[in-house]
C-alpha cells in the first residue's frame, strides 16, 4: 500500500507540473500572437466614420491599460497565475467585461456531449468489432468490415459530415443539419429538450462515429491478433475453456488495456472540441469558441479554454495511471 | 461462429430497420413550430454570437449579435437613409418627424421628435433619451461605441421641451446629422430610465433589452446561432408604424457561416431571406428552387450595394505618388476578365469612385457619360480617350451563351447591371505613362526611376469574389511587367488598412449612402485633417485607407460641410467636382459595386423589393433598412 501510495504521490506531482509547463507554455505561445485585442476593438470603433487621430490614440492607451497589457510580459505573467490561483481567468477581451469563463462553460457541455458520447460509442463498437474480427479471423462479415474500415478510417472526418448534410439535409432532407436543438424548444431538463438535443446531434455524432470506429477497430484488431497465439489462450482452448469466456475473458480483456489508455486521452481531448464538425453543423461547442479567440486575440479566453483542456487531459492520463496497477498486475506500482 | 454472424446481421438489419421507420415519421425536420405563414425567418450572416445573452450594442467589444434582429428590429434612431428607393423616397424621418434643422452657420442642429412613441416597456420614448445617449457614451470614449464620434462633434445637447433636442456642435458641419442617420447602422437612442438604474452600464447586459422598434425579444440560442423576434401588441406606438404593421409576427435570424447551407436551409423552406451567396450559388440556387430570386429577375441576381471595391494604393508609399504610374496600372488591367475572374460576369464595373447603385447611375452616371466618353488623357507621348463605353455590352455578350434570356437586352438594363463602361486596357499607353514617370523597360519588367525593379504587394481577402478579383489584377499587372503578388490578408480592415501596411490592396474606402447624391458618409472622413503619418503604428481612421490627400480635394470636403444637404443640385455638383478630380488623379482605381448575392424566397411570403418593378429598399438584409420590407411582406396563399 505504502508502495502504490508513493506512486499516486510521483503521479501527482508529474500532474502538477505538467499543467504548470502546460499552461505556461500555453501563456506564451498566445501571447506571441500577432493579432491585438485592442486593435481589433479600435477597428470597431473606428472603422465606420471619422474620430480624431488623438481620440485614437487616447482610446488606445485606455484599453491597452483595461486590459493589462501595458506592463511587462513578465508582470502580465505573474498577473496571471495569481488570478489563476483564485480560480479567476480574468474577463474575455473580446466580449468584456463578461468572464472567459462564463464563455467556456456556455460551449462546454455541447462539447463534452457530443464528444464523449461519439468517443464512447466508436470505442465501445469499434474495440467489440475489433476484438471479433481479430479472434474469428476467418468471418467473411468481420473481414468486410475491416476492409470498409480500412477505407473509411483515412477519410478526413469534414468530408464525411458534408457527404451528410449534403445526403440528409439536401437529397433526403430528413435531419437537422444546423445548430443544436430545435428552435422552439425551451432549454431546460426536459424530455423535449434532451430529445431534440439528441435529434440535432445524430449527423454531427454520425460523422465523428463513422471515421472514428475505424481506428479503434483496426487497433484492438492486431491488439488481439497477437494475443490469440498467446499460449494461455492455445491452453485455454486445449482446456475446452468456452469460446465466449476465451474471448471475453482471456482475450478481449487483455486486448483492452492499451485501449483504455487510448480512450482516456481521447476523451481528455474533447476539451479542445472538434472544430470543423462544429462549423459543419453550426454546433456550438468549444472549438468555435477557441477559433474565434485566437482569431480576435483575446487571449484570455484563448488560455480559459487551453487550461481547461491542459487540466482534462493531464487529469486523465493521471487517473488512468493510477488504474493501471489494480487493472493490470503486470502493472508494477513504483 | 455462424450463430454470431447471423445475429450480427440480424442486429444491424433490425437498427436500420428501426433507424429508417423513425425518421421517415419525419418528412423535413421542421426547424420551429412557429406557423410559417406567421414566421419570417431570416438568414443572419454573422458568426453565431460569442456572448449571446449580451443585447448592450451601446459597448464596444462586448461580444454579442449585432444583425441578430436586434439591430433592425429593436433599436432605432432618428432618420434612415435607404440604398434603394425608399417607400416614400430614400429618406426616411423615424424618430425625428422631421429633417435635421441646422442654424446659418451649421453650428446647431435641431430636431423636433415624434410624440407618442413608446418604448417596448411603455414608457414615453422623449427628448432626455436622446441627450442620455449622448451625455452618457461621450464620458468614455474607449468603451462606448460612438463616444468618440461624439466627443469629436458635439459642444453640448440641450432639451427646451420633452419632444426637441438641441445639439451645439464644436464645429460648422451640416452633416452633423449623419450620426443619427442609419445607412447599415447609426447611433442608437438609449432608454434613459433602464440605463440609470445601472451603476456600471457598460456592464449591463440590457438582457431582455427593451425595444423602440416593432418587435421584441421572444427567444434566444444560448449558444448565439438564432433568435427569435416578436411584433410587440403595441406595434402602433413605434416610428415605424408610420409605414405600416410589419407582417410576420414572428422573425427568426439564424447564423448560418456555410454558405452551401444556406443554399439547402433555402431550398428546404426553412429560410425565407439569404444575405449572400457566392455567384456559383446563386446560380444553383435559381437553377433549383422556382420560387427563390435575387435582386434582378435574372443575371446577375445580385444587389449593387453602395459599395466600390476597388484596388487602394497606399499613396504615402513613394511608389505610388505619381498618378502616371497609377493610372498605366489601371490601363494595364482588362475590366472584362475582372468581371469575369470575380463574379462570373455578375459584377457592375464602374470607372468612377461612385458605387453605381441606388440613385446613383441617374444622379452622376447618366451625367458623367459624355465627360468620360470624351475624356483625354495626355500620356508624355500622346493623348488618348482611355474611356470605353461597350465594356457592359461586351460582357452581356459573353454571358449570353450561358445564361440566354436572363441577360438583359435593353442598354439601361445592361448599364445598370453590368457597366456604364470601364478604362480600355491599353498596354502603349500605360508604357507611354510609365516613361514620362522615368521607368524604364529591361525585357518583360518595369524598372522604376531609381533602377530597382518596380514590384509590391496587392493584399486582397481571404476569400470569395474579391480575392479572385485581387489575385486576377496581381497576374493581369504581373503580365505587363510589374512584378505583383498577390496576399491574403485575414484582417485587411482591421489592421492592414488602417496602420497603413500595405503597398496595394483590393478591398474599398468608398461607401455611400446609396439613396442620396450627399457624398459625406465617406467624403468627410478624407479629409487631410484625418490622414495620419506613415509610421506603422499610427491608425488611420475610416475611410480614407489610401492616405491620399489634395488641396482641391479639402476645399470639396469643406463645401461639403457647409451645403445644406437637402440641396441636391449643389450636393451633385460637388459630387461631380470629386469624382473628376479622382479621374485625373486615379489615387484608387474603382473597379465594381460590390455584388451582394441576396436571395429570397416567395414560398411563403410576397411583397419583396425587386429591382425591376418596385425596389423600395434593399434586400441585403443585416442592414439596419431593411427593417421597412417586413411592413411590405403578406402571407402567400
Amino acid at each position: 500500500m505504502r508502495e502504490y501510495l508513493l506512486f499516486a504521490l510521483k503521479r501527482f506531482v508529474q500532474l502538477a507540473a505538467v499543467v504548470f509547463f502546460g499552461i505556461s507554455g500555453a501563456f506564451f505561445i498566445s501571447h506571441l500572437s500577432p493579432i491585438s485585442p485592442v486593435e481589433t476593438i479600435l477597428g470597431e470603433v473606428t472603422g465606420r466614420s471619422s474620430v480624431d487621430p488623438e481620440a485614437i490614440a487616447q482610446i488606445r492607451q485606455a484599453l491597452t491599460e483595461l486590459f493589462g497589457l501595458d506592463v511587462p510580459l513578465w508582470q502580465q505573467y505573474l498577473n496571471f497565475w495569481g488570478r489563476f490561483a483564485t480560480g479567476d481567468l480574468g474577463p474575455s477581451l473580446l466580449a468584456f467585461p463578461t468572464p472567459s469563463m462564463k464563455l467556456v462553460m456556455l460551449a462546454l457541455p455541447w462539447t463534452v456531449g457530443l464528444l464523449t458520447s461519439s468517443i464512447i460509442i466508436t470505442w465501445i463498437i469499434g474495440n467489440f468489432l475489433g476484438g471479433l474480427a481479430g479472434y474469428f479471423q476467418n468471418s467473411r462479415l468481420l473481414k468486410l468490415f475491416g476492409v470498409v474500415s480500412i477505407g473509411v478510417q483515412p477519410i478526413p472526418h469534414y468530408i464525411v459530415a458534408f457527404l451528410m448534410v449534403i445526403v440528409f439535409g439536401f437529397l433526403w432532407p430528413i435531419l437537422p443539419i444546423s445548430g443544436g436543438f430545435a428552435m422552439n424548444v425551451r432549454p431546460g431538463w426536459t424530455i423535449q429538450f434532451v430529445l431534440s438535443i439528441l435529434h440535432y446531434s445524430i449527423l454531427p455524432a454520425a460523422s465523428l462515429v463513422i471515421v472514428g470506429m475505424g481506428t479503434w477497430f483496426l487497433g484492438m484488431r492486431a491488439l488481439v491478433s497477437n494475443i490469440v497465439t498467446e499460449d494461455y489462450v492455445t491452453y485455454a482452448e486445449l482446456a475446452n475453456v468456452s469460446r465466449g469466456r476465451i474471448v471475453g475473458s482471456y482475450v478481449i480483456r487483455n486486448a483492452l488495456v492499451p485501449q483504455l489508455t487510448a480512450l482516456s486521452m481521447a476523451l481528455g481531448g474533447i476539451f479542445s472540441g472538434t472544430i470543423i464538425t462544429e462549423q459543419v453543423f453550426t454546433y456550438p461547442g468549444l472549438g468555435s469558441l477557441l477559433v474565434s479567440a485566437v482569431n480576435g486575440g483575446d487571449t484570455t479566453t484563448v488560455l480559459a479554454v487551453s487550461s481547461m483542456a491542459i487540466i482534462a487531459v493531464a487529469t486523465a492520463i493521471f487517473i488512468i495511471d493510477l488504474l493501471h496497477p489494480l487493472l493490470d498486475p503486470r502493472v508494477k506500482a513504483a | 461462429m455462424q450463430r454470431h454472424q447471423t445475429l450480427m446481421a440480424a442486429a444491424m438489419i433490425a437498427s436500420v430497420g428501426l433507424g429508417s421507420a423513425a425518421l421517415a415519421q419525419e418528412a423535413a425536420p421542421p426547424i420551429t413550430d412557429f406557423p410559417r405563414n406567421e414566421t419570417l425567418i431570416i438568414n443572419n450572416p454573422e458568426n453565431p454570437a460569442k456572448n449571446p445573452g449580451w443585447f448592450n450594442l451601446w459597448v464596444r467589444g462586448a461580444g454579442n449579435g449585432t444583425s441578430t434582429g436586434l439591430h433592425q428590429l429593436v433599436m432605432d434612431t432618428l432618420w434612415f437613409i435607404d440604398p434603394d428607393a425608399g417607400l416614400d423616397g430614400s429618406n426616411y424621418n423615424e424618430l425625428a418627424i422631421a429633417p435635421p434643422e441646422y442654424n446659418d452657420d451649421f453650428t446647431q442642429m435641431t430636431v423636433k421628435l415624434r410624440q407618442g412613441v413608446l418604448w417596448s416597456d411603455g414608457v414615453e420614448f422623449t427628448a432626455d433619451d436622446v441627450k442620455y445617449t449622448v451625455d452618457l457614451q461621450i464620458t468614455d470614449i474607449a468603451k462606448y461605441a460612438w463616444g468618440a464620434r461624439f466627443e469629436n462633434s458635439i459642444a453640448s445637447v440641450e432639451t427646451p421641451d420633452r419632444y426637441t433636442v438641441v445639439f451645439n456642435l464644436k464645429e460648422p458641419n451640416a452633416r452633423f446629422h449623419a450620426l443619427f442617420s442609419v445607412r447599415w447602422n447609426a447611433a442608437w437612442i438609449m432608454p434613459k430610465h433602464v440605463f440609470e438604474q445601472q451603476a456600471d452600464p457598460t456592464a449591463y447586459d440590457f438582457n431582455p433589452p427593451v425595444s423602440l422598434g416593432p418587435y421584441v425579444l421572444n427567444s434566444f440560442d444560448p449558444n448565439g446561432a438564432w433568435y427569435i423576434w416578436e411584433r410587440r401588441e403595441d406595434w402602433d406606438k413605434t416610428a415605424m408604424a408610420e409605414w405600416g404593421e410589419p407582417g410576420p409576427k414572428y422573425v427568426i435570424y439564424r447564423s448560418i457561416p456555410s454558405l452551401d447551407k444556406r443554399l439547402i436551409e433555402m431550398v428546404n423552406g426553412d429560410l425565407d431571406m439569404i444575405h449572400d451567396l457566392t455567384p456559383e450559388g446563386m446560380f444553383s440556387l435559381a437553377d433549383q428552387c422556382s420560387t427563390c430570386r435575387g435582386w434582378f429577375p435574372g443575371f446577375p441576381y445580385a444587389h449593387p450595394d453602395p459599395t466600390l471595391p476597388m484596388v487602394i494604393f497606399n499613396n504615402q508609399n513613394p511608389m505610388f505618388q505619381d498618378s502616371r504610374v497609377r493610372w498605366a496600372l489601371a490601363l494595364m488591367l482588362d475590366p472584362v476578365e475582372m468581371s469575369m475572374a470575380s463574379y462570373r460576369g455578375a459584377a457592375t464595373l464602374s470607372a468612377i469612385a461612385m458605387p453605381p447603385t441606388g440613385t446613383h447611375t441617374d444622379d452622376y452616371f447618366e451625367r458623367m457619360q459624355d465627360w468620360l466618353i470624351n475624356y483625354e488623357l495626355d500620356t508624355g507621348s500622346s493623348t488618348i480617350h482611355p474611356y470605353d463605353p461597350t465594356v457592359g455590352d461586351r460582357i452581356a455578350e459573353m454571358v449570353r451563351p450561358q445564361f440566354g434570356d436572363a441577360v438583359p437586352t435593353d442598354e439601361t438594363a445592361i448599364h445598370k447591371s453590368f457597366a456604364y463602361g470601364w478604362w480600355k486596357k491599353d498596354l502603349d499607353a500605360a508604357s507611354e505613362l510609365l516613361e514620362s514617370a522615368g521607368f524604364t523597360k529591361q525585357g518583360n519588367q518595369w524598372m522604376m526611376p531609381d533602377g530597382t525593379p518596380f514590384r509590391f504587394t496587392l493584399k486582397t481577402f481571404t476569400e470569395g469574389v474579391i480575392n479572385r478579383l485581387g489575385t486576377d489584377i496581381a497576374q493581369q499587372w504581373t503580365q505587363a511587367g510589374v512584378q505583383v503578388t498577390a496576399e491574403v490578408a485575414p484582417r485587411i480592415f482591421n489592421d492592414d488598412l488602417p496602420l497603413g501596411n500595405y503597398e496595394a490592396a483590393t478591398a474599398w474606402s468608398i461607401e455611400t449612402w446609396g439613396g442620396d447624391p450627399d457624398l459625406s458618409f465617406f467624403l468627410d472622413s478624407w479629409h487631410s485633417d484625418f490622414v495620419v503619418p506613415p509610421d506603422g503604428t499610427s491608425r488611420q481612421p475610416a475611410r480614407n485607407w489610401q492616405r491620399w490627400t489634395d488641396p482641391r480635394l479639402d476645399s470639396i470636403i469643406e463645401r461639403v460641410r457647409s451645403t445644406d444637404f437637402n440641396d441636391k443640385p449643389a450636393n451633385i455638383a460637388l459630387g461631380m467636382e470629386f469624382l473628376k478630380l479622382m479621374v485625373d488623379e486615379m489615387p484608387i482605381i474603382p473597379v465594381m459595386s460590390f455584388n451582394v448575392f441576396s436571395a429570397y424566397d416567395t414560398r411563403y411570403w410576397t411583397g419583396f423589393p425587386t429591382a425591376e418593378s418596385n425596389p423600395y429598399a434593399n434586400i441585403v438584409n443585416n442592414w439596419a433598412n431593411s427593417k421597412y420590407i417586413l411592413t411590405q411582406l403578406k402571407p402567400a396563399n
